[in-house]
């Protein structure tokens, strides 16, 4: 049954672990983007100028 | 970048002011594809325990195989998935996104979504394979068409990831991509027909052959029918965060820029300017 139990062990994990790095990846991502999003949002109350200076 | 006219208070002379960076908003998951994802992901726990369950505990050794036919329970499900519904999933999508007139980034980020889940489970058949053929055939491995066929499709998806990696505009990259997911699919049938056209170690079709006919009964045959469903209901709930995960990270390379310019402006216009300092307004122009 060892082979069997391995078997089962190594592809469950590979599986479980990588689901979790998936949502682990996605959480992260989602911060980011509302960080970025509220990081914003204070945002140009007045535009930069680009021209012609003396 | 519009731009619109003012007057340079500073200089007296008619200026071009940078409109506030709006960058797209960002991507919303409904509350409906949020239930939705969970919902698979739960079923798909479920049903993996009743097959893990049914595999190790309730079903019978085999008249041959002994003990070992266990892992026939997880050994193909891990292969359709990876040949069929992960890498058959990217062939379609690319094709949708080398057609004209279905050309979207929805395709080429499934496809990519897809590609990477497959890999995982093609990683997942050579190695349950492999610990199958060592009590079986005596060897981890063997130069097998079938065997050798599969890892070629791993080192073909693999080269479409790092692919992928390379710095490039969103359009010429998922063109690049969507090519190279063709050419990685030629492999497909090559590993579904290899037990047919050449002599292997692999044992033949036994669920899905030509007749339709299965060679396998009774609870083994619904423990290897759950053991599919419940491994694509996981593909397919790792397939939705995956996908997931590229609309965000779309989402912040193409906006990156516009909130960092954002910043800097709220930052310069934050504070008082005064002689010397950084923080007045940027002045770019010809003097």
């Amino acid at each position: 049954m060892r082979y069997v139990d391995a078997g089962y062990v190594v592809v469950l994990s590979i599986l479980f672990l990588y689901g979790v790095q998936l949502a682990w990846r996605r959480r992260r991502l989602a911060r980011a983007v509302s960080r970025a999003v509220s990081g914003s949002d204070g945002t140009p109350s007045e535009p930069s100028v680009i021209g012609r200076s003396s | 970048m519009s731009g619109s006219a003012s007057f340079d208070s500073f200089s007296g002379r008619p200026s071009v002011t940078a409109p506030a960076i709006a960058p797209t908003p960002p991507p919303v998951q409904s509350a409906r594809a949020r239930m939705t994802e969970r919902i698979i992901g739960v079923l798909a726990l479920v049903g993996t325990a009743f097959t893990v369950w049914l595999g190790l505990w309730v079903t019978p050794p085999d008249k041959f195989q002994g003990n070992l036919v266990r892992l026939v329970y997880i050994h193909p499900g891990v292969a359709w998935v990876a040949l069929y519904a992960a890498f058959g999933l990217a062939t379609v999508s690319s094709l949708f996104y080398l057609w004209p007139r279905t050309r979207s980034l929805f395709w080429d980020r499934l496809a990519a979504a897809s590609v990477e889940v497959g890999v995982v489970f093609n990683v997942c058949t050579l190695i349950s394979g492999s610990i199958w053929g060592k009590p079986t055939w005596g060897v981890w491995w063997a130069w097998d068409a079938r065997l050798t066929l599969t890892a070629v499709l791993l080192v073909l998806y693999l080269g479409y990831m790092a692919l992928r990696r390379l710095p490039a505009e969103p359009e010429v990259r998922a063109r690049r991509s969507a090519f190279v997911a063709l050419f990685a699919a030629i492999d497909i049938p090559l590993v579904h027909f290899s037990v047919d056209w050449w002599n292997t170690l692999h044992q033949g079709a036994t669920v899905l052959n030509a007749n339709l006919t299965s060679k396998i009964h009774g609870s083994m045959a619904w423990t290897l029918l759950l053991g599919f469903v419940s491994l694509t209901l996981v593909f397919v709930w790792m397939l939705l965060v995956r996908y997931r995960i590229g609309v965000l990270e779309d989402w912040l390379d193409t906006n990156q820029l516009d909130l960092a310019l954002a910043e800097r402006q709220s930052e310069g216009t934050d504070r008082e300017p005064g002689p010397g300092d950084g923080s007045a307004p940027v002045r770019v122009g010809v003097s």
